[in-house]
C-alpha cells in the first residue's frame, strides 16, 4: 500500500470517529445486527410456534383462538403418538449408550498414543461429519439391505454363517446403527478432549500402587472425564432425538420418530397446531436433557469445592 | 505426548479402535464402490468397472441445478453469517458489559435447538409474511443455523489475540477500523476462515431446515438426493453420493491446512 492511501485511510478513520463522537462505541453494539436477525427469524418464530400449538384449526385450515391444550392431550393419549414418543426416547438413549461404550476406547487411544496415530484417528473420526447425513444413511442402507445383495448379508451368506438373509434394514436397530454412525464423532471428540486434560501421573500413581487397569479406569479416568462424557451424551441424545433423515432411510415405517411425525402432520395431514405441539414436545425433551446434564455437572463442581 | 498405552488392556483398546475405524469408513467405501458398478441395480458385490453413472449424473439437470443452487446458497450463507457473526464475536470478547454471558447464550442458542423445529417455525413465519422466494427463505434459514458456528470459531481465535498489539496501534493513532484490519484480522484469520468453511459445509449439507423451506423449483442437493433415493435404483445414486463425499474430503483437507483438524473440531 502506498503512503498516500495510508494517509487517506487513516484520515478517513479519524474522520469517521470524529463524526461518531467516540460514542464510546462499546463493543456490545456490534452484536445488535445478529440479535435483531435472530429475534425476527429465530426467537419470534419459536415463540410463535408455541402459541400455534395451543390454538385451534377450523375446517378451512385457518388457525386461531380459542386457546386449547387439546393437541397435547391428544398426543399423550393416542397410542400411536405415544409409541412414537417412546420410540424416539429409546432410540436416542440406546444410541448414546452405545456411543459412550464404543467412544471411550477410541477417545483413550486418541488422547494417549503417538501423534501420528492420534492424528490419523481424528481425521477418520472427523471427516465423515462433513459428508451429508443422506449419503451416510444411504451407505448403511446398502450394507444392511435385507436381500442377499446387501453387503452384510452377502458376506454372511458367502461365509456360510447364515443360510438365509437377515432382515436388519427397516428396523429400529438399523436406525440405531445409522444414528450411531452419524453422531459418534460428537461423543468421541468431547471425550478425547476431556481425557487429554487428565494428568497422566494420576493414572501412573494408581498403577504403581497396584491397581489393575479396570480399576484405574473406574476410579481415576472415568470420574475425571465426566465433563466430556456428559457433553457427548447431551449432544448425541439431542441430535438423535431430532433426526429425520436416518429414520426415513433406515427405519421405514417401523421406526418413526418425532421428527417424522412432525413432517407428516405438516406436509401430509396439514394439521398445523398438532404438528407445532409435537415440535414443542421435541424441544422440551431436548431442553430437559440439556438442563439435566448441566445440573449434574454443576452439582459435581459444588461437591468438589466443598 | 508419550506412548503410555501398554499391556493387554492396550491391545483391547487398539482392537476396538480399529473396529470403529472400519465401522466409520464402511458405508462411505461401499457407496464409492457401488458408484462404478456396471449393473442396472445397486447390488453387492459391484460388477466390473464403469464411469457411465458419472456421465449420466453429469447430464442430469435436476442434479446439476441442485449442485449450482447448493453452491450459491452455501456461498451467500457464508458471507451472511460472517457479516453477522464476526462483529458478534468481537462483542463477546472485547471488554466486559452486563449481560455478556446472556448474549453469548442467545447467539449460540440455535446450536442446541432441534434444527428441524427451527426450520418449521421459520417456514410458518415466512408463509405468514408471504415471502414466496424459496431462495431467500433458504438463505435466511441457513444463516440462522450457521452463524453460531462462525461465532464460536471466531471467539476461540479472538481469545488468543494479543490485546497489547491493538492498544499499541490505537496509541500510535490508528483508527478502530484500521486497527481491526491491520492488527486483529491477521491474527484471527485462521479462525474466521475455519468459521467460513464450517458455515459453507453446514449449509451445503443441511437437511432439517432445508426440507421446510425448499420447493420443487429450488431444491438443494440433499433434498434432490433424498427424492431420487426413493425413485431411482441404478448406481447413479452412489455416483451422486460419491461426488458429495469428494467435495467433503476437499473441505476437510482445506480445514486441516488452515487450522488443523483437531483444533477445528474443538471450535
Amino acid at each position: 500500500m502506498s503512503s498516500d492511501t495510508q494517509v487517506l485511510t487513516a484520515g478517513n478513520g479519524s474522520l469517521l470517529e470524529r463524526i461518531v463522537p467516540r460514542l464510546a462505541l462499546p463493543a456490545a453494539w456490534l452484536a445488535v445486527p445478529i440479535l435483531v436477525f435472530l429475534a425476527i427469524f429465530f426467537f419470534y418464530p419459536a415463540i410463535n410456534l408455541l402459541f400455534f400449538s395451543l390454538m385451534t384449526q377450523d375446517a378451512k385450515g385457518v388457525v386461531g383462538p380459542p386457546l386449547t391444550g387439546a393437541h397435547y392431550s391428544r398426543f399423550f393419549e393416542v397410542d400411536l403418538y405415544l409409541r412414537v414418543f417412546w420410540n424416539t426416547l429409546r432410540i436416542s438413549l440406546i444410541t448414546s449408550a452405545i456411543a459412550i461404550v464404543l467412544g471411550y476406547p477410541v477417545a483413550i487411544v486418541m488422547a494417549r498414543s503417538r501423534p501420528i496415530v492420534s492424528r490419523t484417528i481424528s481425521l477418520i473420526v472427523i471427516a465423515p461429519l462433513i459428508v451429508s447425513v443422506v449419503v451416510r444413511s444411504y451407505g448403511w442402507q446398502l450394507i444392511l439391505a435385507n436381500t442377499p445383495a446387501g453387503l452384510l448379508n452377502w458376506v454372511l451368506l458367502s461365509l456360510g454363517i447364515t443360510s438365509s438373509p437377515l432382515a436388519l434394514l427397516y428396523s429400529p436397530t438399523a436406525v440405531v446403527i445409522g444414528s450411531l454412525h452419524v453422531f459418534y464423532p460428537m461423543m468421541v471428540l468431547p471425550l478425547a478432549s476431556a481425557l487429554g486434560k487428565i494428568d497422566p501421573n494420576l493414572e501412573d500413581c494408581a498403577r504403581t500402587l497396584g491397581a489393575p487397569w479396570w480399576k484405574v479406569f473406574a476410579r481415576v479416568t472415568l470420574p475425571l472425564s465426566v465433563p466430556g462424557l456428559v457433553a457427548g451424551f447431551t449432544l448425541v441424545f439431542s441430535l438423535t432425538a431430532g433426526s429425520f433423515v436416518t429414520p426415513v432411510i433406515l427405519g421405514g415405517t417401523t421406526a418413526t420418530m418425532l421428527g417424522n411425525l412432525i413432517e407428516q402432520q405438516i406436509f401430509v395431514v396439514y394439521d398445523w397446531p398438532f404438528g407445532a405441539a409435537i415440535a414443542v414436545v421435541l424441544v422440551v425433551v431436548v431442553f430437559a436433557i440439556n438442563t439435566l446434564s448441566m445440573r449434574l455437572l454443576e452439582g459435581r463442581r459444588l461437591r468438589a469445592l466443598s | 505426548m508419550n506412548p503410555r498405552l501398554s499391556g493387554p488392556g492396550a491391545w483391547v483398546l487398539y482392537f476396538v479402535t480399529a473396529g470403529m475405524m472400519v465401522f466409520i469408513l464402511a458405508p462411505l467405501a461401499v457407496v464409492v464402490a457401488m458408484s462404478v458398478s456396471d449393473s442396472y441395480f445397486v447390488a453387492f458385490p459391484p460388477q466390473g468397472f464403469t464411469l457411465k453413472w458419472y456421465v449420466k449424473i453429469l447430464q442430469d439437470h435436476e442434479f446439476l441445478d441442485a449442485l449450482q443452487l447448493s453452491a450459491l446458497l452455501a456461498l451467500s450463507t457464508t458471507i451472511g453469517s460472517l457479516l453477522l457473526g464476526v462483529p458478534a464475536a468481537i462483542a463477546l470478547t472485547r471488554g466486559a458489559f452486563p449481560g455478556q454471558a446472556l448474549l453469548k447464550g442467545l447467539v449460540l442458542s440455535p446450536l442446541i435447538f432441534p434444527a428441524l423445529v427451527t426450520g418449521l417455525a421459520l417456514m410458518q413465519l415466512l408463509a405468514k409474511m408471504g415471502s414466496g422466494d424459496a431462495r431467500l427463505n433458504l438463505l435466511i434459514g441457513h444463516i440462522v443455523v450457521t452463524s453460531p458456528y462462525v461465532i464460536r470459531a471466531v471467539v476461540t481465535s479472538l481469545l488468543l489475540v494479543d490485546f497489547n498489539l491493538e492498544d499499541a496501534a490505537r496509541t500510535l493513532g490508528a483508527s478502530r477500523l484500521r486497527t481491526f484490519w491491520r492488527i486483529t484480522m491477521p491474527q484471527i484469520a485462521p479462525g474466521v476462515a475455519a468459521g467460513a468453511l464450517f458455515a459453507f459445509m453446514v449449509s451445503f449439507d443441511n437437511y432439517p431446515v432445508t426440507m421446510w423451506l425448499a420447493n420443487s423449483q429450488y431444491s438443494p442437493v440433499p433434498l434432490v438426493l433424498m427424492r431420487q433415493l426413493v425413485n431411482v435404483f441404478d448406481p447413479s445414486i452412489p455416483a451422486m453420493s460419491t461426488v458429495i463425499i469428494i467435495l467433503a474430503v476437499i473441505g476437510v483437507l482445506i480445514l486441516e491446512r488452515l487450522v488443523g483438524l483437531r483444533r477445528a473440531a474443538a471450535m
